[in-house]
């Protein structure tokens, strides 16, 4: 329970490649050199995984990124090349260069799709696996009719260290709630963005005038002030009971170093935080691997700006693709250069595709049927492909895969058994990954 | 020594009885329970027809005339297993024409029950409603998490529990190539390959060849796979037994459900049903009707479905220690009679009466929304009169603040919404809600203009409620859910799973709405009702008339304006939801947690925790021509409402039976006025007037990130959840270390620097400090530390907000206990 879990003999299809190479040739490693590596890199106690989540709200084009299709009519290719990587036989985006030399490191599923081409039951199936069922009202916030990746990854794994286990920055996506899992699987919300130059997470320190002596004094007044504080009627009281508990993290949260420093992105080298780049996407992306090394097990990062009804082609290539190119490419590089990618689950996905017919207005619209999400890390092997789209990317050619299998494979990484239920309040046992939803074994 | 003297005759109690029962029966021991009497029922069986069946339930009556169930203590033996099998749960079961005897064993006695089979040779006409569906519900085949899912599962697809017969026959016989069915050899029909795991089936191993369901879905495959006739009967309802039953810690229970069905016939559908508890902490139920009570006090509902028909087995489970002498306890009125008649039953002893300061806090925070002041807490924590508590009430009711504060809780539920409606139609809407509450409008005269409004939108501003919602559907599913209680948005796709609910009932209560439109006038925007638009069933077509819950479809919409017959029928006097609901949403308000909780989910599977006094608070609403204000004034009278919150033993796990007072997270706008009023410094909303409080604002958008932080709802549904009241680190957070709240701790003109510039004396100011804050005085310690803390400290200024600031993240601050 403690150990991840991998396929059959925990041997995946590339390492097979490898042992057959190996043999043949007569040197490199032997089989059970390589299961030991295998062990020792996947093995490792789920206490290690972390998962970062990309969220391009409004739906990246993947039709103009991880999944181009140069040889489709004008109307449909758009007006993108694609150039090479370093996996020989994958292309990406032209507008995507440092990116194509991190290809080794990034897995792509191009056979992705769903249901749901309208922004707020699409959002709500991508982050919880679930399509949303009658009554749902995307506005709320949250709206969740089932737990969000993240609450579930809290609610089963729990805090590591003082820092909370599951980050939204900078704000909270609606669908990010926590549902019946209960306030304690909710998210800690930064609500702030890491590129602003004085970026600070509210209220998380005292006001500026408030002496750290004088916080103490305060701290020591608060446990004797109030009659119930220590009382057993609070712990009687669920509410009371989790503020109180709230209270003592609060406390931790402000007073803990490791937090602090976390949060404290300006001990970054400048020049790495200029490679990341300076704009809300990339300095997020960096925040997130400083928390993930902290000790948060699952960062939601919510980017918004995707939307790309109007003009898809210019603001993708002056905005928003030279953002993600440099956000991506550099914490691949940085996550393996600091030996995390094997402990951090990488995911980078939109609500949805987008309409491989171009509009009149130059842009694509909304587009469930099909899509591509890039992944990495965490014993995903990089420079895979799996599946495909047809001709035109209209729909999957191959098996389809969807928000429920990347649900099961998000858990699977995770080391938590996609099979795992919880109650609704009501008292409905429902699992934490829809019934349907199947690890995607091709990319490990 | 008293207790040994107990103990030597209970041994000797023990020893006498195990001899006489030895005597009886050598198998009875020293430890066994005596039975004054043990009972069989039925006492003798018939079975009617092919794999009938028939729960026997046994129980024994204890000297103190209790019944305890003994079904899954007793042993079976039928004397004929050709004739009629039992189970070790004592199921009994069909096998061919004759007679048999099954002698049952428990605690030493042996209890013979004669059984006769009758018409073994047919299953009678078979139905694909009637017996093939329930065995896809009960297997979970048809569940919308399997087959019953939108899309299906694997190509196979149900209609989500079985409300669409048709469509499931047409997929079982006609789709998937013929495969699932083979009339000639039935063994080898797909269906039951893969139910009996035959061939490789996602859902596992169902069915076992030997059994019951195997055996009816291969006859009837064999038999062609008739769907039936229209002449064939149909189910009238379902009865579970026992219904309600006092059932001890860690005891088991065995359901019986028997299906009555239009031609008189009854049959034992225990092994058919589905099962469903509706509080799993308090006992769990397997899918045999077998219940298991767990290790918590309180009242558990156990639900039976069968195609659709709802039954409750009710159960009470007391505490395990009893009590020798229950102490005295005050009754000030009704209400204390029906909660300590309950609490009594469970063994739990309420928590004695609150303080005064306690009192004063909580009437003020619950009816108006308002902290007390230091001055208004000091004069009536020195108040000596009797009726002081009463009189406060009283008082309280007049305020101004009462009317902003039910305003704003009414603003959520009925949808007050600017970005909706424009901010002058809103506000139109609000002040019609603020005033109806302001004259104390009875509120079946309330509900009545809302859903009748009908005229220029500017004079009756209660017609802007169908402008904030938007359709007939969903007028219709809101108004039941507000006013009634009832959530029927279920039953607009398919019969309700948990309640009784049909898509006609949902569709009969939409086409009260459909005469509903708008339409441009000389005096404005009107809102008009006429025409006779039609309503049909989505599914076969047949037309619907306008009728209301549990009542009959009539033949004909009612004549003129439909939403005219179902106000006089939702606000007549016999109406089962309209008071109950009423009553019980102030009831929640006033204690924390509803009789029915959630407030608005009423169910059949989601009985009140004390019916009989849900009734009786219904009844006074009723009685008193629905004056909310009485009904407060007796609430907060009551000895259950005024209980302190200390816990003893026996009511430590309780929540929900009103044994003490719970702790409120007060609500967001309540607590930013608290906080305003006690630092002395009142917030600014971009675009209200100054100096108005949050509880004053109508429009829920208005910016604030402190508003947003704790739960403010906005309003885009009728569902009371929307106002989220569960803590977050990021509220601590806010209330720790907001710059806005320190600001106004170290505010020149606050109540600080005031309380510093008026008290040379420490404590004086401390005890000022508590009565501002917690509304009471401080004890000798509080006292004592509040000033050691005060003179010790170089600076006055600064040290009175480090105490004010830790009073203000107190537990006994934030929450109204």
């Amino acid at each position: 329970m403690a150990r991840r879990n991998s396929f059959c003999d925990g041997i995946g299809r590339r390492d097979m490649l490898k042992i057959g190479a190996a043999g043949a040739m007569g040197f490199g490693v032997t089989l059970p050199q390589l299961l030991q590596q295998r062990a020792e890199a996947i093995n490792r106690p789920v206490e290690d995984i972390s998962f970062i989540f990309v969220f391009l709200q409004g739906g990246l084009s993947t039709i103009d990124t991880w999944d181009m299709k140069p040889d489709a009519p004008a109307e449909f290719r758009g007006e993108f090349k694609p150039i090479s990587t370093n996996v020989p036989g994958i292309q990406l985006c032209e507008h995507l260069p440092k990116l194509s030399k991190e290809m080794d490191k990034l897995a792509l599923v191009r056979s992705f799709g769903h249901s749901n081409s309208g922004h707020g039951p699409a959002d709500h199936f991508m982050l919880t696996g679930y399509h949303p069922t009658a009554g749902f009202n995307g506005s709320l916030k949250p709206n969740n009719q089932k737990p969000a990746h993240g609450a579930v990854i809290a609610r089963q794994l729990g805090p590591r260290g003082s820092v909370p286990p599951y980050v939204c920055l900078p704000k909270m996506h609606n669908s990010a709630g926590a549902s019946y899992l209960g306030s304690t699987a909710a998210p800690f919300v930064v609500e702030a963005d890491p590129n602003a130059p004085n970026f600070a997470v509210p209220d998380l320190a005292p006001p500026l005038n408030i002496s750290a002596s004088r916080l103490g004094n305060r701290q020591q007044l608060l446990k004797t002030v109030d009659r119930f504080q220590q009382a057993q009627e609070v712990q009687a009281n669920q509410t009371a009971k989790t503020l109180s508990t709230f209270q003592q993290k609060a406390f931790d949260l402000m007073t803990s170093e490791a937090t602090k420093s976390a949060f404290d992105i300006g001990q970054e080298p400048e020049k790495l935080r200029d490679e990341y780049g300076r704009h809300s996407l990339g300095q997020s992306c960096l925040m997130s691997r400083r928390l993930v090394e902290a000790g948060v097990r699952c960062v939601l990062l919510d980017h918004t700006n995707w939307d790309t009804h109007y003009n898809n082609f210019s603001v993708l290539k002056n905005d928003l693709l030279p953002h993600l190119d440099s956000a991506l490419s550099t914490m691949l590089r940085d996550l393996e250069e600091r030996g995390m990618l094997e402990t951090t689950l990488l995911l980078i996905t939109g609500e949805f595709g987008r309409t491989p017919r171009v509009n009149v207005h130059a842009g694509r619209d909304h587009w469930g049927p099909s899509s591509a999400i890039a992944m990495a890390g965490a014993g995903i092997q990089g420079g895979t492909v799996v599946g495909a789209s047809n001709a035109r990317a209209e729909r999957p050619e191959t098996k389809p895969i969807g928000p429920a299998d990347l649900a099961a494979t998000i858990y699977h990484c995770m080391g938590i058994d996609p099979k795992t239920e919880y109650k609704t309040v009501e008292g409905r046992p429902i699992p934490i990954v829809p019934g349907e939803g199947k690890v995607i074994k091709e990319l490990f | 020594m008293p207790a040994s003297f107990v103990m030597n005759r209970l041994t000797i109690f023990f020893l006498v009885s195990s001899l006489l029962s030895a005597l009886v029966n050598s198998s009875g021991t020293a430890a066994e329970p005596q039975w004054q009497r043990i009972n069989v029922d039925p006492s003798q069986v018939r079975l009617k027809g092919r794999d009938a069946m028939k729960q026997l339930l046994v129980h024994g009556q204890t000297k103190e005339g209790k019944w305890v169930d003994l079904t899954h203590a007793a042993t079976y033996r039928s004397n004929a297993d050709n004739v009629a099998t039992v189970s070790k749960q004592g199921m009994l079961l069909s096998r061919a024409d004759g007679a048999a005897s099954v002698q049952i064993s428990v605690a030493g006695q042996v209890l013979t029950v004669p059984v006769e089979v009758v018409g073994f040779s047919s299953y009678g006409p078979l139905n694909f409603a009637n017996q093939i569906i329930p065995v896809f519900s009960k297997y979970g085949c048809n569940a919308s998490g399997c087959h019953g899912k939108a899309e299906g599962q694997n190509g196979f697809k149900l209609s989500v529990f079985g409300f669409d017969p048709q469509a499931d026959y047409q997929a079982l016989t006609m789709e998937g190539r013929g495969r699932r069915l083979f009339f000639a050899a039935p063994e080898k029909s797909l269906l039951l390959r893969k139910a009996s795991g035959m061939t490789p089936h996602g859902g596992g191993t169902l069915v076992s060849p030997d059994g019951p369901e195997y055996r009816l879905l291969k006859t009837w495959i064999g038999l062609g796979v008739p769907f039936g006739s229209e002449k064939d009967p149909t189910l009238v309802g379902i009865q579970v037994e026992p219904q309600a039953r006092q059932v001890a810690m860690l005891q088991n229970q065995q359901l019986r459900v028997t299906a009555e069905w239009s031609d008189g016939s009854r049959r034992d559908v225990t092994a058919m049903a589905t099962y469903q508890v509706n509080k799993d902490s308090l006992a769990s139920v397997d899918k045999r009707g077998h219940v298991r009570i767990g290790q918590v006090p309180g009242t558990v509902a156990v639900m039976a479905n069968y195609l659709g028909a709802v039954a409750v087995f009710q159960a009470i489970i007391p505490r395990s220690e009893t009590i020798a002498n229950y102490p005295p306890v005050v009754e000030k009125n009704f209400i204390d009679r029906h909660v300590h008649r309950q609490l009594k039953q469970l063994g739990i002893i309420p928590a004695g009466n609150c303080s005064d300061g306690d009192f004063l806090r909580r009437t003020f925070v619950d009816i108006i929304g308002t902290l007390p002041t230091a001055s208004e807490a000091r004069s009536f924590l020195t108040d000596k009169h009797p009726d002081r508590r009463s009189r406060l009430v009283k008082q309280l009711l007049q305020r101004s603040e009462y009317a902003d504060y039910w305003a704003l809780k009414w603003a959520d539920t009925l949808r007050v919404e600017r970005l909706k409606l424009g901010r002058k139609n809103a506000y139109s809407y609000y002040s019609w809600i603020h005033d109806s509450f302001r004259k104390n409008k009875p509120f079946d005269q309330f509900a009545r203009e809302l859903v009748t409004a009908e005229g220029p939108l500017n004079e009756l501003p209660a017609g802007q409620f169908y402008k904030s919602v938007g359709s007939p559907k969903d007028w219709a599913s809101t108004v039941s859910q507000v006013f009634l209680g009832i959530r029927i948005e279920c039953a607009q796709c398919h019969h309700h799973p948990f309640d009784r609910w049909s898509q006609q009932d949902y569709y009969g209560m939409e086409a009260f709405f459909t005469q509903v439109k708008f339409k441009n006038t000389s005096r404005g925007e009107a809102i008009l009702a006429d025409g006779s638009p039609k309503t049909t069933h989505p599914r076969t077509g047949q037309e619907i008339f306008a009728y209301p819950l549990a009542t009959e479809m009539p033949a004909e919409h009612p004549a003129g304006d439909r939403r005219t017959a179902l106000a006089a029928w939702m606000t007549g006097a016999n109406n089962p939801w309209f008071a109950r609901n009423v009553a019980n949403r102030l009831w929640a308000h006033f204690m924390g947690r509803g009789l029915v909780e959630p407030v608005d989910d009423f169910r059949l599977t989601n009985p009140p925790s004390n019916p009989a006094l849900l009734d009786a608070l219904a009844q006074h609403l009723i009685d008193h021509q629905y004056d909310l204000h009485a009904l407060i004034e007796i609430i907060t009278a009551s000895q259950a409402y005024q209980r302190a919150t200390t816990v003893n033993a026996t009511n430590r796990i309780d929540e929900d039976n009103y044994s003490r007072f719970l702790f409120k997270r007060m609500d967001a706008e309540v607590l930013l006025d608290a906080i305003c009023q006690v630092t002395g410094v009142e917030e600014k909303f971009a675009g209200i007037p100054k100096g108005s409080r949050a509880i004053q604002l109508w429009d829920s958008a208005v910016p604030h990130y402190f508003l947003k932080t704790f739960g403010r709802p906005v309003r885009v549904t009728a569902c009371t959840c929307e106002r989220a009241i569960a803590p977050t680190v990021g509220q601590v957070l806010h209330i720790l270390n907001a710059p806005g709240i320190q600001q106004k701790l170290s505010h020149a003109g606050g109540q600080v620097s005031k309380l510093v510039a008026r008290h040379q004396d420490s404590s004086d100011l401390v005890e000022e400090l508590y009565l501002l804050m917690y509304s009471r005085f401080p004890t000798d310690t509080e006292r004592k530390n509040g000033v050691n803390y005060l003179n010790n400290q170089p600076n006055r200024q600064l040290a009175v907000e480090d105490l004010c600031w830790s009073l203000m993240n107190s537990i006994e601050f934030v929450f109204n206990h």
